[in-house]
């Protein structure tokens, strides 16, 4: 009969050889590297993602324009990027102890952004929202949106489900529900979806489409069929953003890419965000 | 930032865009000794605005009791710690705004309200400042006392909510001066949250966006007061346009009230927003409470109304308020009425300086009945 402790440092040296024959994700130091696969993950944990260089870029403070990020927060980012020659799909990855999408006042929403150049050009737009005729295209993805996707309703109740309501006009008895007159009074009361606003839902998908050309000009742009994913990890967030390949992007190809990060719980916002400057991106040349 | 004018602090200041006045300015006098707080203002609002899905804790008007009263809960006091002691001196103003405050980074000086400041719009509803322990005889001020506030958004020459939106979402309208968030443009930063000292802007969790008041603008374009207005049921609110001090005209009842006879003073304006809804200070609360409030006019606006009574143009034009829906822009006095006119000078409304007063004898000799004090 073996000894306890025979089994025991047994199955120890059995866990370490295992271990040193898994093999540890490549880094690209310089840029993102952006591999090739006859197909795209559709979610951040696919085992896909496993063997894709992983870039790690740190995170500045968005000081130069008010209202200004002062004290730092999320430090760094963890990007991967696959294409499949159509469709360009990254993972960003970040270290976040607290799990923020609930929208209020004075509550703030974890997030991230992926930014391209609309066209790659000798010069390069202002890596920060881009400048007046050399625009940006943005991939917006939000937890709080993430979390209507996943499931969470769209009223009062579904945040605060103590919450008394006395009355909605348009839900009135005498108001059909659904019909035209019904729909018109609602929308009354919403201004911002009568308007079209796309960030003010009703939402199918946790990302938006978004276009600038500077600070504070961020603009819906029309859809583009990005889309995303977002999944809390064990100490973070791990976010899929997909989108068309951007202009330029093509095996052997480069542009340049930057990100942002917003953490919640210090209140990050708009351009009160932790970010990156433009960072080389580079399509692996098929082989 | 640029040099304005603030001819309510006395003085230059500094804002983040340079001056552009509108063709004419909304404007507003509330008589803080006629409000009852009876909240029909509050539900007026509530009704034709806020009724809707994520709306459901806006109040864009609301009523509260001074001094324990607020809505977002310490709206002031919370802003007036935040700046610290502030001073005026010969009518002018010498400390800082809120933009001449405002730490690195922002554009204004300004705190977020949390969601738990919003769950109690009624507190300190009719609660009394001080005690009364041994006894006491009624005099001006009170020893015990408390106010009623009715606050709608300000529409103010200079707001910090339009100054703090980064994405120039906020815009004033250059023909009323009416404060608006666009909401096809608003992406819920709530910058303009944080830096409205009069937590007028409200975040709607629902849309992602953040709205306000908007001064019943589709009535304002008609010539029609607001609804919280028109259903005042004190009658302390009256809608009008305001003038430059400079270019004030008598018959124009804001100038009168707010230029001419220095009646009603903004809502703190230390903050240096140039606010535009002018309130008569209670008469009866302690002067040092109102001089914060309403800055260093108050003792001259309380001698002016307290002698109303014998001032038949003052008090003519009180009377006026609350008379008709349409917005008054011009009056005048004749005789024992006061008649409202529209910017034509023709006439709106006609109100007479004194009720005519019939007096029912108790006992009808004719009809051989009792007529008051029935059983």
């Amino acid at each position: 009969m073996r000894s306890p402790l025979r089994t025991a440092l047994l199955l120890i040296l059995a866990a370490l050889v295992l271990a040193a024959c898994q093999k540890a994700p490549p880094t690209s130091t310089a840029e993102v590297v952006v591999v090739n696969r006859a197909s795209l993950p559709s979610d951040p944990t696919a085992t896909a993602w496993a063997d894709v260089p992983v870039h790690i870029a740190p995170l500045l403070l968005q000081d130069m324009v008010e209202p200004r990020l002062l004290t730092p927060s999320t430090a760094e980012v963890r990007v991967r990027a696959i294409t499949d020659g159509i469709r360009l799909a990254l993972r960003l990855e970040w270290t976040d102890s607290t799990k923020d999408d609930f929208p209020g006042p004075a509550l703030f929403s974890d997030a991230c952004a992926v930014q391209f150049p609309t066209k790659v050009a000798a010069e390069i737009p202002a890596p920060q929202m881009g400048e007046k005729g050399k625009p940006v295209e943005i991939t917006f993805w939000r937890a709080s949106w993430q979390a209507t996707v996943d499931g969470r309703g769209d009223t009062i109740k579904d945040l605060y489900p103590n919450a008394a309501v006395d009355h909605y006009p348009f839900l009135a008895p005498s108001l059909e529900n659904g019909s035209p007159p019904q729909r018109e009074m609602e929308a009354r009361y919403s201004p911002a979806r009568a308007l079209g606003n796309r960030m003010s839902g009703p939402r199918e998908r946790p990302v938006e489409d978004l276009i600038a050309e500077g600070p504070g000009t961020v603009t819906s742009a029309r859809p583009a069929g990005s889309d995303g994913r977002g999944r809390r990890t064990k100490d973070g967030w791990s976010v899929l953003i997909s989108r068309p390949l951007p202009d330029g992007l093509a095996p052997g190809k480069r542009s340049q890419v930057a990100f942002g990060v917003w953490e919640g719980s210090q209140r990050e916002g708009g351009s009160r965000k932790m970010r990156t400057g433009w960072i080389p991106i580079v399509v692996e040349a098929k082989k | 930032m640029a040099r304005v004018t603030n001819w309510q602090i006395g003085r230059e200041m500094s804002y983040w865009y340079s001056e552009s006045r509108p063709k004419r300015q909304f404007a507003a006098v509330f008589d803080i000794n006629k409000c009852i707080a009876c909240q029909t203002c509050t539900l007026a609002c509530k009704t034709t605005w806020t009724s809707g899905k994520g709306q459901e804790y806006m109040l864009w008007n609301n009523v509260e009791s001074k001094p324990y009263g607020f809505y977002p809960l310490g709206w002031d006091l919370k802003l007036l710690k935040e700046l610290g002691p502030q001073g005026w001196e010969a009518g002018a103003y010498q400390g800082r705004t809120l933009f001449e405050a405002a730490p690195a980074g922002a554009r204004v000086l300004g705190w977020r309200p949390e969601e738990i400041d919003y769950a109690h719009p009624n507190v300190g509803e009719d609660d009394c400042a001080g005690q009364i322990e041994t006894g006491a005889h009624l005099s001006v001020p009170h020893l015990a006392w408390f106010f009623y506030l009715a606050r709608i958004c300000n529409h103010c020459t200079y707001p910090a909510c339009l100054a703090s939106c980064p994405r120039g979402s906020i815009y004033k309208r250059p023909e009323d001066g009416i404060v608006l968030v666009d909401q096809g443009r608003c992406r819920g930063y709530q910058e303009c949250v944080k830096a409205c000292p009069y937590k007028k802007v409200f975040f709607n969790p629902m849309t992602g966006t953040s709205e306000k008041c908007i001064a019943c603008f589709p009535k304002i374009e008609q010539g029609l007061q607001p609804q919280c207005f028109l259903n005042c049921i004190g009658k302390i609110r009256m809608t009008g346009w305001i003038s430059r001090p400079e270019k004030a005209q008598a018959d124009n009842p804001i100038d009168y009230l707010v230029h001419v006879r220095k009646v009603a003073l903004p809502l703190f304006p230390q903050f240096g927003l140039e606010p535009n809804v002018y309130y008569i200070p209670p008469i009866h609360a302690p002067r040092t409470f109102l001089h914060q409030m309403f800055g260093p006019g108050v003792d001259q606006a309380i001698k002016t109304y307290r002698a109303a009574a014998g001032d038949p143009d003052l008090a003519g034009l009180l009377g006026l308020f609350g008379c008709t829906e349409s917005v008054v822009p011009r009056w005048r006095r004749q005789g024992d009425n006061v008649v409202g006119l529209d910017d034509a000078r023709k006439e709106i409304v006609r109100v007479p300086m004194r009720e005519p007063v019939y007096i029912s004898p108790a006992f009808d000799s004719k009809y051989g009945v009792v007529r008051t004090n029935c059983p």
